[in-house]
């Protein structure tokens, strides 16, 4: 018997939407099952159903047979007893996941108090036993803190510890390491196996990073709009898709590989346009920024830090969160001040943040940030095309009817057409709205476009749109671009040259492929080594090292 | 990271200091509160119209003499800020002055008056508390159906009756129709006081109950859309632990934030209702005070109820911590 037998599960929704259209999954114990899919796939509900958290007043079919249970038709008391024992489940986001006005210790040690009816001390002892289990630095500490005083990567061990302290058969994780740095994910991957191996445990595995995916698992379920469209052996179905939705998904996912062969194949047509004019689109000298709040430490949050870009040209800068390279990107685009050294744009002086509107116009037409929400950063009143046309017409003396041409010509490059024009954020996927976005921020023609995580709230699929929109534009006008990314495989996608930023200072700089292939810095390397890989290919690599 | 774990150690080492410091700071705005209110208090009575003396004169001719001799027993020809330094040095002994109109320390008159009243608000303040509460945590625990509906559209009912109506059609009803309860006056002993309390303070809660209920509904449904609710429920925890330890606890803030203002909302609510109800508490005497410029005893109660809000105010603010460990530690609440 297997651990969980999904059979033909199907949910709809009272509207008669159908979420989920016979999906047939199963894990048998110790074994390693990815679901992968785009969001919107219904992964995520799958998961859920598993443990019973379904829709209000959703309509559900076929069977989720749990250690031969079905979780859909059991008793509360009974459904509440497998969520103890039967299966846990991992959540995405620690922070939003864990209750923040309750202590670590007490949500480890809920369920057994309350529901197992141990007493406190015995309880008390599983929840350090488990944070050691999770490689947690000091257990009977962390038992009473609050979960504002760790860090996103500590929490996620503490909830990883929640989920395994009643000792389940099956392991759910939904996408529990998207919310993280590369390094930290590969440390809670690192826990997340250690903990599967040695208890014996099934683990269901969901992300949208198929890397991650191929890294992981030992067989995938591809899903998309509610459906199974491909399964097999990770090797299997990554290597040699046979869905055309699973192909379309593995060459949209970008990858830090460096193949020699295929680099020198593909022509760098936007390279050679970038050493036509040497006079440097953006330049950074000696750029320092410190944060000081009242009775804490200063944060330095940018140190000493120098780059140029030329005109036509696309610099990556690279880091984890708190290396400082989000606040390097607001102050290029003027809003926070540096506290030393020297920014110049298109040759102009750019670094102290404006503060008239003149200034504020004219450091707006230096430079342009287009944001990592678009959900956040399109004002959901006003319409795509409007939000362009504001833009327009506060940098120029266009009459409205060329101004609305000019939306239209925008719209254009980024791939939309004139209807969109008329759709309010709220209408659009969130692919088409971060177009509006860099449409938004092109209007102004501005010197520099700075990107600050563009891509990273997208799926690989519409990421790679949106890379190709950027390409297109680049190739056809020459756009300067600064493009901030955690993202290692993006960045090789989009720039020529790299920076790796660590605690606000630059720690590498060059070529992107140069970095990629023979990264000198420690600490790039480490980067490079936590960006998860296929397990066939790293066995590859090993093999050819040695 | 390296930014949180910074906090974490900042707040550990110095939790008790940052609480020292955070209630001293809430006692300083507290005082500074107080102090800039009996200003205001004190000096309103040279802005409204009506002169204390021809009220004290009221029915009698007034001859120069006598309004010179009046005027110099209440002090009333000194300079504003003299007559404040001295008001305000009595007050700080516990010396209020004197009635106008009862020839009696102000202390005595609302002494006399405020237990009544503190039983009024005490009485309604539990109603409120125990009705809005099952109110609003019935209907968010069931969200959009019937149940929910019905109390949301009974509370707005609810909270277009002005507390006088509701004190008449109370009367008529439990008092007058049914004969359940008294229709006037306070009662003798403690029993026959909180008898006699009810109605009115009844009366007084409706209004408040609606608040109550509305915050308590729409912070609890707020917490049942978050995250953690749903990891609570997915680790096997019974449906009334998840409502209990993580729904109603998370809600609270919004909940204790409101009950501020509402005290004071009580003090200035019961005026209505206690003459509604002829009860002699500190309400009423303060709009027979008002009505009979009877200027010691208005400044004192206003004082009284502003010291009331401001208290209350801040203990909720000290209390914060408590209810989100997040604002003790200054890390910002997410």
């Amino acid at each position: 018997m297997n651990l969980l037998d999904i059979d033909s599960l199907t949910l709809e929704l009272p509207n008669g939407t159908r979420l989920l259209d016979g999906i047939s999954i199963t894990v048998a114990k110790g074994e390693t099952v990815g679901l992968v899919g785009e969001s919107g796939s219904g992964k995520s509900l799958t998961a859920r159903s598993v443990l019973g958290l379904l829709p209000e007043r959703a309509t559900m079919g076929g069977q989720v047979l749990l250690e031969g249970e079905d979780s859909l038709r059991v008793s509360q008391q009974r459904l509440s007893e497998l969520r103890r024992h039967s299966a846990s489940m991992v959540f995405q986001d620690p922070r939003a996941g864990i209750n923040p006005m309750r202590t670590v210790g007490e949500h480890l040690t809920e369920t057994l108090r309350l529901c197992e009816h141990l007493p406190a001390e015995q309880a008390r002892q599983r929840g350090i036993e488990m944070l050691k289990a999770v490689r947690l630095p000091r257990p009977e500490q962390h038992l009473k803190q609050y979960p504002h005083e760790f860090s996103g990567g500590m929490l996620q061990r503490v909830m990883i510890a929640g989920a395994l302290i009643s000792s389940p058969k099956l392991l759910i994780c939904d996408e529990p390491t998207t919310a993280l740095d590369v390094t930290t994910q590969a440390e809670i991957i690192a826990v997340l196996t250690e903990q599967a191996k040695s208890r014996g445990m099934g683990m269901l595995f969901i992300t949208h990073d198929l890397n991650l995916a191929a890294s992981l698992c030992d067989r995938v379920y591809v899903m998309s709009q509610g459906r199974v469209v491909e399964q097999g052996s990770a090797q299997g179905v990554f290597s040699a898709p046979q869905a055309e939705y699973t192909r379309k998904l593995v060459a949209a996912t970008p990858t830090v590989a460096v193949d020699p062969a295929a680099e020198v194949a593909a022509a760098r047509p936007v390279a050679v346009a970038a050493t036509a004019d040497r006079a440097g689109a953006l330049r950074a000298r000696a750029v320092s920024k410190t944060y000081t709040i009242r009775g804490q430490a200063p944060v330095r949050a940018v140190q000493d830090v120098s780059l140029e870009v030329s005109k036509g040209a696309a610099l990556g800068v690279v880091g984890e969160s708190g290396s400082g390279k989000s606040t390097l990107a607001r102050i290029v685009v003027g809003l926070e001040s540096a506290d030393a050294g020297e920014i110049l744009i298109a040759g102009k002086e750019r670094t102290k943040a404006p503060r008239r509107r003149a200034e504020r116009l004219a450091h707006a037409r230096s430079a342009q940030m287009v944001f990592q929400d678009p959900y956040l950063s399109l004002d959901p009143r006003i319409t795509a095309g409007h939000a362009i046309e504001d833009a327009l017409k506060l940098h120029s003396k266009l009459s409205t009817l060329d101004s609305r041409n000019r939306v239209l010509e925008l719209l254009d490059q980024v791939g939309m057409t004139g209807k969109h024009a008329q759709a309010r954020p709220r209408t659009l996927s969130g692919g088409q709205r971060q177009c509006v976005a860099i449409a938004r921020a092109l209007a102004i023609e501005p010197d520099l476009l700075v990107m600050d995580e563009a891509t990273s709230a997208l799926d690989v699929s519409v990421q790679a749109q949106v890379l190709d929109v950027v390409a297109e534009i680049r190739r056809e006008r020459g756009l300067t671009v600064l493009f901030i990314s955690h993202d290692l495989a993006v960045v090789r996608r989009v720039c020529e040259e790299t920076v790796v930023m660590r605690h606000g200072e630059i720690v590498e700089h060059g070529r992107t492929l140069e970095l990629l292939g023979n990264p000198q810095h420690p600490y790039t390397r480490l980067l490079l080594d936590s960006v998860p890989r296929p397990a066939w290919n790293r066995e590859v690599a090993v093999q050819s090292a040695t | 990271m390296a930014l949180v774990s910074t906090r974490a150690t900042a707040f550990k080492s110095g939790g008790t200091a940052v609480l020292a410091r955070r209630v001293a700071g809430k006692l300083g705005s507290l005082l500074l509160t107080l102090f800039l209110s009996s200003l205001l208090v004190f000096f309103s009575r040279f802005i409204v119209p009506g002169d204390p003396v021809s009220f004290l004169l009221r029915g009698r001719k007034p001859s120069p003499e006598a309004i010179a001799q009046v005027t110099t027993e209440f002090g009333l020809d000194l300079p504003p800020w003299q007559q404040y330094i001295n008001w305000i040095a009595g007050v700080l002994q516990g010396d209020f002055g004197r009635s106008l109109q009862y020839r009696q320390d102000v202390s005595t008159v609302i002494g006399d008056r405020l237990p009544v009243t503190f039983g009024l608000v005490v009485m309604a303040g539990t109603m409120i508390a125990v009705v809005g509460l099952i109110a609003g945590i019935t209907a968010a625990l069931n969200r959009n159906k019937l149940l929910d509906k019905s109390i949301l559209i009974g509370l707005t009912i609810l909270g277009a009756v002005p507390s006088f109506v509701g004190a008449i059609v109370l009367i008529a009803v439990f008092a007058v129709q049914l004969g359940w309860f008294p229709t006037f006056g306070s009662g003798d002993g403690f029993l026959d006081t909180v008898y006699h309390l009810v109605l009115p303070s009844f009366a007084l809660a409706i209004v408040f109950v609606v608040l109550v209920g509305k915050v308590t509904r729409s912070s609890m449904v707020e917490q049942l859309d978050r995250e953690h609710v749903e990891v609570a429920t997915s680790r096997g925890l019974g449906r009334g632990a998840v409502v209990r330890r993580h729904v109603f606890r998370n809600a609270l803030g919004p909940i204790l934030t409101v009950s501020g203002p509402l005290v004071a909302g009580l003090l200035v609510a019961s005026t209505i209702v206690e003459a509604a109800f002829g009860i002699s508490g500190i309400g009423s005497l303060l709009v027979q005070s008002v009505d009979r410029l009877d200027f010691p005893v208005v400044q004192s109660i206003v004082l009284l109820i502003v010291t009331t809000f401001v208290v209350v105010n801040a203990i909720i603010d000290i209390l914060e911590p408590w209810i989100d460990p997040r604002s003790a530690a200054g890390a910002g609440a997410r």
